[in-house]
């Protein structure tokens, strides 16, 4: 299914924050790993590690989170629950939240219930934390205070070499909030420090290439 | 074929062990016989061996054969738990006959002569203390000191019938004439009877160094019982490890129903602690369902199989503001998901000095790698996937010869097309690892089995489906590109072996799907 392209404000700003509870849902297979990349950076870093919670069968399917790709991430240490049971998968992120002993939960499920979001919202408000649920199909009801639709976007152009990808670019589009109005966000991964920040922005003066950050003079 | 054990009504005809069978037959035309299960009875002995494990925690078999077999049980230090060496003996007979298993309990000084009492000295229950050891055990007949079939004739030779007959005698003639194969001769066995020499016992499981037991007048048949109790016993044992300063990092609680079967539920502990609310509510986690009470509980034992030393931690004296009050560390989530979960399924990845991506880390339990206070993973130079595929996907690839990325490919039925690429990244196989040699096969390219993969014929080489079976511990030189398709979505894709360098009898070069990217 294809995004919807909606007219935006120019300077929508880019929710940093996360709530207690946000979904992200992967537009098709290809945007899986699109959309683990895109929820476990927007845990908040704060020091505590994150939690990211997938059932085995899903690992069989979409391949397993491989450590040394998550350097970019904030948080240390990351834990890796992969029960077999979504039921498991769902306690353990349930337990991880309460316990305030992690920012962040990202749970990759197939489909939640609105009462199994009500419970992780409660749980994540009780132990300060913010979780993302991970979807594959666009869910039903939710108590999620966000929800993102996520899909890859062609990479930014290589400066060193004109085949190449370049730094990674997700399309991110907020689908519902009850606080911001539905946006469409081009996030782009950092050189230096690795992190998803936003591409649309022009920087500084603007005679740079619109994404790339450069030292203020 | 021979008896091997009788019931009482056989042995009041006058039948015996190791009478055979077509004799005892024609004594007994109505006996009722079963083949004997060797094997089954050592487990029984074993299960046995584990229930009484709430009188002591010493318990070894004793496989003496000749139908002989039985118990040996360490009571130094903890029959004052039973009031006494006579109470705790008049219990023990009282539980055994309760859970119908017919027995002959005898308490002495050394196992030697305990084995002696019990099987020799006539009585059900029997007690020698030390000072009167010598003459307790002298009136025995010398099979009581467990010699062998040899040297029990030779004595039986010298007219020496009862083990006080040795007393008199010279210790180093004896020693000459009773000797052994093993070395467990005759004055060997008497020194061991009569204390002058050690016996070591093989307990069945190693005795924990700090335990809790706790025995109910009457059997406790729901679960509700139990969970009331365990804070006693949990506070007994962590009363134990805190006189010497050390916490638990395994937990075992076990159930001795009084049928004579026993239930454990074992909980490990990453750090290890003292709190008994956690330690409760770990055991909660696991199951404390999986304890099936059957008849009921006589008895509860709580024990830490391994401790280490804690430091007592002084809180501080305002509370950490970024966490909120009543907050778990890292180390005690890690304890709770792993104790409901299993630890496979809690894990962290911990990077492995190899350069081939499936061997670069290995996930180990959450538990071990908080305790050893974390690793860093260090930033590479070269981009990394998120999600790797375990095991390598074939994919059939459209490549230019001999080292370009590939134009198109075709992963999971679906046709994806390149639109950039990045690569080669060349992995050489790791020479210190054993090599497996190439297969010899066939030289020829293998044609795809996949007619409608359209631009197979235009001078590009196609993958051979076939290699699909040969990636495990492969040796070949990798050759990864990361390639992103039209739509922007990225992977990490890999040839296995080289055209340019192919060696004699080498296959066909494959492609695999490694890894995706975000």
């Amino acid at each position: 299914m294809e995004a919807v392209s909606v007219r935006v404000p120019l300077h929508s700003p880019y929710p940093q924050h996360p709530d207690t509870l946000e979904e992200a849902c992967a537009e098709n297979f290809r945007a899986m790993a699109a959309t683990l990349c895109f929820a476990l950076s927007r845990l908040p870093a704060d020091g505590r590690p994150a939690v990211i919670c997938m059932t085995a069968a899903q690992t069989h399917e979409y391949g397993r989170i491989f450590g040394r790709g998550t350097i970019w991430a904030r948080h240390f240490p990351l834990l890796l629950v992969e029960p077999r049971k979504a039921i498991e998968a769902l306690w353990a992120a349930e337990q991880a939240l309460r316990s305030g002993a992690v920012a962040g939960v990202a749970i990759a499920v197939d489909d939640l219930t609105l009462t199994q979001t009500r419970r992780l919202e409660f749980a994540a408000r009780h132990g300060g934390a913010s979780a993302m649920t991970v979807l594959t199909r666009p869910g039903g009801l939710t108590a999620a205070r966000r929800r993102w639709r996520i899909r890859p976007a062609p990479s930014a152009p290589n400066p060193f070499d004109a085949r190449a990808p370049g730094s990674l670019r997700i399309a991110a589009e907020l689908v519902r909030s009850r606080t911001e109005p539905p946006a469409l966000f081009m996030l782009e991964q950092d050189d230096e420090t690795h992190r998803l920040r936003l591409a649309d922005r022009l920087a500084g003066h603007g005679l740079v290439e619109a994404g790339r950050t450069v030292a203020a003079a | 074929m021979r008896l091997r054990a009788l019931n009482d009504a056989a042995r009041r005809l006058g039948l015996h062990r190791e009478q055979a069978d077509a004799d005892a037959r024609a004594i007994a035309p109505a006996l009722l016989a079963a083949p004997a299960e060797p094997a089954r009875e050592l487990k029984a002995l074993r299960a046995l061996a584990a229930w009484c494990g709430c009188w002591s925690p010493t318990v070894a078999l004793d496989l003496s054969p000749g139908g002989f077999e039985g118990l040996f049980l360490d009571i130094a230090g903890v029959d004052h738990l039973f009031g006494g060496e006579d109470a705790m003996l008049s219990v023990m007979r009282r539980r055994l006959k309760a859970a119908g298993i017919p027995c002959r309990i005898a308490l002495a000084p050394t196992p030697g002569a305990a084995w002696a009492m019990a099987r020799w000295s006539g009585k059900e229950t029997s007690r020698l203390d030390s000072a009167r050891l010598r003459d307790g055990i002298a009136s025995l007949p010398l099979a009581a000191l467990r010699l062998d079939e040899a040297n029990l004739r030779l004595a039986r030779l010298f007219g020496l019938r009862r083990i006080g007959d040795l007393y008199a005698l010279p210790r180093s003639g004896l020693a000459r004439r009773f000797r052994d194969g093993d070395g467990l001769g005759l004055v060997r066995r008497l020194d061991q009877a009569l204390g002058l020499a050690e016996e070591p016992l093989t307990p069945v499981r190693p005795a924990a160094d700090y335990r809790a037991v706790k025995l109910f007048a009457e059997p406790v048949l729901d679960m509700a019982g139990i969970e009331a109790r365990l804070p006693a016993l949990a506070a007994k044992l962590a009363a134990q490890l805190e006189r010497d300063g050390r916490g638990a990092a395994r937990l075992r609680l076990t159930g001795f129903r009084s049928i004579g079967t026993t239930a454990t539920l074992e909980v490990r502990i990453g750090t290890p602690h003292r709190q008994t609310k956690i330690w409760l509510r770990l055991l909660r986690e696991k199951g404390l369902d999986r304890l099936d009470p059957g008849f009921g509980f006589d008895a509860l034992a709580l024990s830490a199989d391994r401790t280490a030393p804690v430091a007592a931690v002084q809180p501080a004296l305002e509370p950490d503001s970024a966490r909120p009050a009543g907050a778990l560390s890292v180390a005690e989530l890690a304890d709770r998901l792993a104790a409901r979960l299993g630890e496979a399924a809690v894990t962290m990845p911990v990077p492995v000095p190899s350069w081939v991506p499936e061997r670069s880390e290995r996930r180990v339990p959450a538990q071990d790698v908080i305790a050893a206070a974390g690793l860093r993973p260090v930033p590479s130079s070269r981009p990394r996937p998120l999600l790797m595929l375990d095991p390598p996907e074939p994919v059939e690839v459209m490549a230019e010869l001999p080292d370009s990325p590939p134009a198109r490919f075709r992963w999971r039925r679906v046709l994806r097309h390149v639109a950039r690429a990045e690569g080669p990244e060349r992995l050489e196989p790791e020479w210190w690892q054993i090599q497996r040699r190439p297969v010899p096969e066939r030289e020829e390219f293998v044609e795809s089995g996949m007619d409608e993969f359209p631009l197979k014929n235009q001078g590009f080489q196609g993958a051979a489906s076939e290699n699909q079976g040969r990636i495990k511990g492969s040796d070949r030189t990798r050759d990864y590109y990361l390639v992103e398709d039209e739509n922007g979505a990225r992977y990490w894709l890999f040839r296995e072996g080289l055209y340019d360098r192919r060696e004699e009898k080498e296959l066909v070069p494959s492609w695999w799907m490694h890894g995706l990217f975000p």
